[in-house]
């Protein structure tokens, strides 16, 4: 039932702009320099960095159990932070992001636009900006290593992930 | 024995179409023009209140970026006529969002947005738009409009010194159809730390409701609060969800979002909103019906039927009228592309099965419906058409004739 609507946009085409009357409504875990889709696009795309859309929910429960047990790991952090550009959406929240279409969206309309059901969900894009794959819900730090080497070490430009968690 | 099968299937669906059809709707009419590229229509404002309905006309009110950057609009259609006037622009800042409307009398609207970061109130009448006035005094969005016999209510989100309040403001309208406001009140005085979201209210001759996404409880809870008028206080604010999930130490509530509020019957509320208490299925709707103009409330009600158990829902949106119906429409993509959903109480007390108007599904994505019903029963759906989810937009309209038995 996950559909991957998101996987049909290119990553230029997602954010540019976001506009908000509020403060940050997200959650995203301590310690990780999590950005607006906004910031985490344009960074991403200046400085040929994979990413990491992070879609959560405030208040939801298998994405604090991840902050918790997952995000506090040391190797996960140096990765994560060293190495990829992190953005993170609040599926709920009312603020508004803009589309290089010219569309301005909430981050909730865009989440269900990208038929994101449950949080989280996390979608790993390439250092070309190419969405590659989608988890959702809880992942171990091992899982978290494993999709992060996947794409620091380009093997996807050879073998789909399922192979490469297959041959480890 | 298969004909005999087919036969008693036949019945089934025959059976149960009759019981899910409790509008006929007309053909579609057009909002606005054809899809054009880089142009996309919203419906988001809080409750989806977008289109209301006088005895002479009814109303759509949409943002759109048609002039470069977001703005609102609105469009009429006289009734019986079966075409919208050409959008009337609506706000006149930098940008502008999230709409709301309400019907008046001598076919005027009542119209609220949120523009550069303020909210304003306007009223639409036969000469035209009158002067805009402000609500907020700080940065302010989220503003939703309701009235009873002419008496006009606002609220609103407001962040004053770091603190979010809701308000809710009494209008009056001045005979240059421009409204005054006469009092505003916060529906709790000390505000919150936390972020409130889309707040929406209702009124009926029982009084004043408002209900709203909180998230001070460390999760998003929706909370309702009732006045009997403006000249007292609103109550302490109730829980309208009444399920939290408790699966382990670190839950402390499924998500629930996107309330919408409906008055029906002499002093009645209807709520609607999108509830994650099914877990890995996404969004259900949900439902309760409040007495008292939202005083009580009564049990959580599942909205959608069992085919869309497994599915989640977008959108909902509700509309009642003074004859006591209600009913609540929504989006969801159970046949792959969105189409519009509607569900109303059977005879038994239950609500239908789940029911897409031809008009507003099939093929391309039909969603972000917006709701009336007059005092006849008749439905007025108004929503959003693309081709794909990503494609240019455009708003349809279609009028649904109330079923005789």
């Amino acid at each position: 039932m996950l559909h991957s609507s998101l996987f049909r946009l290119p990553l230029a085409c997602i954010v540019l702009l976001s506009l908000s009357v509020g403060t940050l409504l997200a959650a995203p875990p301590e310690g990780y320099r999590f950005l607006s889709l906004t910031e985490a696009t344009q960074l991403a795309s200046s400085e040929n960095k994979p990413m990491l859309l992070y879609f959560g929910r405030y208040g939801c429960s298998t994405c604090r159990k991840m902050h918790a047990e997952v995000f506090n790991d040391a190797s996960l952090n140096a990765k994560l932070n060293g190495a990829f550009v992190l953005a993170y959406v609040d599926t709920e929240s009312g603020n508004r992001i803009s589309l290089a279409n010219g569309e301005r969206i909430t981050e909730m309309q865009f989440s269900s636009r990208s038929r994101i059901i449950g949080t989280p969900t996390f979608i790993f894009f390439s250092p070309e900006q190419k969405p590659l794959f989608k988890k959702a819900g809880f992942q171990t730090v091992a899982q978290m290593n494993q999709y992060g080497d996947y794409i620091l070490e380009k093997h996807y430009q050879s073998m789909p992930l399922n192979e490469f968690i297959a041959r480890q | 024995m298969k004909l005999r099968l087919t036969g008693f299937w036949l019945l089934l669906i025959i059976f149960q179409s009759q019981a899910s059809d409790h509008w006929v709707f007309d053909s579609r009419s057009a909002v606005t023009g054809a899809a054009t590229d880089r142009v996309y229509h919203h419906l988001d404002g809080p409750g989806r209140k977008h289109i209301a309905v006088t005895e002479q006309s009814v109303a759509a009110v949409w943002e759109d970026n048609s002039s470069q950057t977001p703005q609102i609009y609105v469009a009429l259609q006289s009734l019986p006529s079966d075409s919208f006037t050409a959008a009337l622009q609506v706000s006149n800042g930098g940008e502008a969002y999230e709409p709301s409307i309400d019907a008046l009398s001598n076919n005027r609207f009542a119209l609220a947005f949120e523009q550069d970061a303020s909210v304003f109130v306007r009223i639409l009448s036969t000469e035209g738009l009158g002067e805009p006035t402000r609500l907020s005094q700080q940065a302010a969005s989220h503003v939703s409009i309701t009235s009873f016999s002419d008496q006009v209510f606002a609220s609103w989100r407001e962040r004053d010194s770091g603190r979010w309040f809701l308000k809710v403001a009494a209008l009056r309208i001045e005979a240059s159809n421009r409204f005054i406001v006469e009092s505003v009140q916060s529906v709790e005085a000390d505000g919150l730390e936390t972020p409130l979201l889309f707040p929406v209210i209702a009124v009926n001759a029982a009084g004043l409701c408002v209900a709203w996404e909180d998230r001070r409880a460390g999760h998003t809870r929706l909370l309702v609060s009732h006045s009997a008028d403006m000249s007292k206080p609103f109550n302490a604010p109730q829980s309208l969800n009444e399920f939290y999930s408790d699966r382990n130490e670190y839950d402390k509530g499924n998500g629930v979002t996107r309330v919408s509020l409906a008055s029906f019957g002499e002093d009645e509320i209807l709520a609607a909103w999108m509830d994650k208490r099914r877990g890995g299925n996404g969004y259900g709707i949900f439902a309760a019906l409040g007495a008292d103009a939202g005083e009580n409330f009564g049990p959580n009600e599942k909205v959608h039927g069992e085919e869309g158990d497994r599915q989640p829902h977008y959108n909902p949106a509700t509309a009642g009228n003074q004859a006591g119906d209600f009913v609540i429409a929504w989006d969801d993509f159970r046949r792959a592309d969105s189409d519009i959903w509607i569900s109303t109480y059977s005879s038994d007390l239950e609500w239908s099965q789940d029911h897409a108007p031809s008009v507003a599904s099939g093929s391309g994505e039909q969603s972000h419906p917006s709701i009336a019903l007059d005092d006849q029963g008749n439905l007025h759906l108004l929503w959003i058409e693309r081709s794909q989810q990503d494609s240019p937009s455009r708003l349809w309209y279609s009028l649904g004739r109330p079923q005789k038995p």
